[in-house]
């Protein structure tokens, strides 16, 4: 067995270790914090296949992004694991049958026939001075204008979309604003009154 | 290609494993003492009281998601940097209407008032 | 020597790499260990006190410069606390994320030219990943801690580094189009010529920017809000003591030292000479070579503690306002006109 082929299955079985871990463990910073395990092998994966912007933009954009905002979500709210699983017995047919159908689907469409090596060839070993990021830059940029202004669009809609779910004017605040605390008259907070003095009944 | 990442490999190996080295070393070496007193999270002179992992302000949120946008931005100029010379002008201002839409998206963000910390 | 060199090729090639990382890591840490000192007498100077002055070697005092020893010493036998209500593993996995990154950056680095662990073509977008990872340990720590202080401290930290590496990661951006390539290697030599070819010049805004959201993303004062010792005491690692203390602290300290030589490395021609080449071509000491790296990166580490001793602590909301505000646009500015000027082929800064 090849030094290659051994890492193959070590970053595999690790893989599959994370991505078991994260649908079973009770609590949601532990099934995000395998999660991120199990990007960094898959990162470890692409790597092995050559694909090296791909690897380390996997590690930049998931790890290093995404999972830290599911962090700060999972981390933050205050998710009552008992009330989750309360309907857990209620719904458990539905779901195993959601289930099966997705495995049958799945199996159809990226089934054992797909794989294997007389279906995708390995990737030739690259020489030490073989760019993958430039070859990816190369087709982006010339193959692929249309999909790449697609995803500016993406993007900003994603941004729109963040403010308008999360922007909340808050009353409570109890910030202050010292422009305006000096700009204030006493006349604006003073108000003095001539009444005449009462006598005692 | 893949025989220059080998190193790299072992050195993220060995970082992480010269901080469980050390981390234990302090374990072998230190005294282990511990009583409710000490072991008590840190207040200011009362009691600890309420769950510590408490909810926070949406801002944080907003942060985070803004943070995956421009990350992503980050990830696509990279190969543009690098082939800048090789795609020519349309490569160019295809970067630059890139860059506009997502001005256009900051420009948004910056009036809607995300950015303020008051 | 013919045998040395005979004995290290039998050697197999996992050892070979593991030896020299060993060559790169000692070093490092040695460095760290003398940073805290060279820190707190510096600091102290500024401030006209004397610094550590006491602990020496063999009975004489030697100016103190035995203090770094001691106090690691001292760290390790200190009882490490675990607080209760405490997630235990996550508590102590929380320094090892924070230091694997940080050592596991100079993977890549290239001290001088061709002399480089690991020659990868993608070096730069590595070193944004690995800087990108170190937020984990931050966010972890304040999480599994269970206490307030160090709750708070993590989320303020969190959103803090998170804000500043998008303008460092623009930064980047516009090294690359200056340079055209990932590698670092290629981006030292991209920058020969004289002082003037140095990125710095035609890429001052990005270099500035750079070099400060630097300071921001390790905590560092005057961005030191996570730490705030006046008012979460010491931010996310509040609970931290003994060696799970220390591992933080050589993390923080590591990473200064990696921004420095980072910024020596992409701005400032790395181990090029800022002499004219031809007076110093084959001259001892001044033609290129590491030792200019090594000062280079000696004068940004320097400027790290001169930025503690002088500047008063911003605020969280200026903080945050010079991060997205100020430094977000600067940088895509800036994107741009460097992308004009390679595009439009400027013959001087771009040889």
């Amino acid at each position: 067995m090849s030094f290659e082929k051994f890492l193959f299955y070590v970053f595999a079985a690790i893989l599959v270790f994370a991505a078991v871990m994260v649908i079973t463990r009770k609590n949601p910073v532990h099934s995000a914090l395998f999660l991120v395990l199990a990007f960094f092998n898959s990162a470890g994966l692409w790597m092995l296949a050559e694909a090296e912007f791909l690897a380390i933009a996997l590690v930049l954009v998931y790890v290093g992004a995404v999972m830290v905002l599911f962090l700060f979500v999972v981390m933050m709210l205050d998710i009552n694991i008992a009330e989750l699983r309360a309907g857990f017995v209620r719904n458990a047919p539905v779901a195993i049958l959601v289930a099966i159908a997705m495995v049958i689907e799945l199996v159809i469409v990226v089934g054992p026939q797909r794989f294997g090596l007389d279906e995708v060839a390995a990737p030739a070993a690259k020489p030490a001075g073989y760019s993958n990021t430039e070859e990816l830059g190369l087709a982006l940029f010339t193959q692929h204008l249309y999909a790449f202004e697609i995803a500016a669009v993406i993007l900003l809609v994603g941004i729109v979309a963040a403010i308008g779910l999360t922007m909340r004017r808050r009353p409570d605040t109890k910030s202050q604003d010292p422009s305006r605390q000096v700009t204030v008259k006493a006349k604006d907070r003073l108000r003095v009154i001539k009444m005449d003095a009462e006598e005692k009944a | 290609m893949l025989e220059t990442y080998l190193p790299v490999l072992i050195f993220i190996v060995i970082g992480t494993a010269v901080g469980a080295a050390m981390i234990g070393l302090g374990f072998a070496l230190s005294p282990n003492r511990p009583d409710s007193e000490k072991n008590s999270p840190y207040e200011c002179g009362f009691e600890a009281f309420e769950d510590s992992r408490m909810k926070f302000d949406v801002r944080y949120y907003l942060v985070a998601i803004l943070f995956i946008i421009f990350d992503l931005e980050i990830a696509f100029l990279f190969p543009w940097a690098v082939v800048l010379d090789q795609i020519g002008m349309v490569g160019f201002w295809a970067m630059m209407i890139f860059l506009g839409i997502l001005v256009v998206g900051f420009i948004y963000e910056w009036k809607k008032g995300a950015l303020e910390w008051e | 020597m013919d045998a040395v060199i005979a004995l290290w090729t039998e050697l197999p090639v996992v050892i070979q790499i593991v030896m020299k990382i060993v060559a790169i890591m000692l070093p490092l840490m040695l460095l760290v260990a003398y940073y805290t000192y060279a820190e707190r007498k510096i600091i102290g100077y500024m401030q006209v006190r004397m610094g550590p002055n006491r602990v020496g070697f063999f009975g004489m005092r030697l100016w103190g410069l035995g203090q770094p020893i001691a106090d690691a010493v001292k760290l390790m036998f200190k009882e490490i606390i675990i607080p209760t209500g405490a997630s235990k593993t996550l508590f102590l996995i929380a320094p090892m994320l924070t230091i694997g990154p940080a050592l596991a950056a100079w993977a890549v680095f290239p001290f001088d030219a061709g002399l480089v662990l690991a020659d990868v073509n993608a070096g730069l977008l590595y070193i944004l990943a690995m800087t990108s990872l170190g937020v984990y340990g931050v966010i972890i720590a304040g999480w599994a801690s269970n206490s307030k202080y160090a709750f708070l401290g993590s989320i303020r930290s969190a959103a803090q580094i998170i804000s500043y590496e998008i303008a460092m990661g623009f930064a980047l951006v516009g090294v690359l189009v200056a340079a055209g390539s990932l590698n670092l290697g290629d981006i030292v030599n991209a920058q020969q010529g004289s002082v003037f070819h140095w990125f710095w010049l035609p890429l001052l805004p990005l270099f500035l920017v750079y070099f400060i959201s630097g300071v921001a993303e390790t905590n560092r004062a005057p961005f030191d809000v996570a730490e705030g010792e006046s008012e979460i005491v010491a931010g996310f690692h509040v609970e931290y003591s003994g060696m799970t203390f220390a591992v933080f602290f050589l993390a923080e300290y590591a990473n200064m030292i990696l921004i420095s030589a980072l910024s020596a490395l992409m701005f400032m021609g790395g181990w090029l000479s800022p002499l004219p080449q031809n007076w110093v071509d084959g001259v001892f000491l001044l033609d290129d070579g590491f030792q200019w790296l090594l000062l280079k990166t000696f004068a940004f580490m320097f400027l790290f503690l001169w930025f503690r001793a002088t500047f008063p602590r911003y605020r969280y909301d200026q903080i945050m306002r010079l991060g997205w505000k100020v430094f977000i646009p600067i940088t895509i500015v800036w994107i741009v006109v460097v992308s004009v000027m390679r595009v439009a082929e400027m013959p001087w800064w771009f040889n």
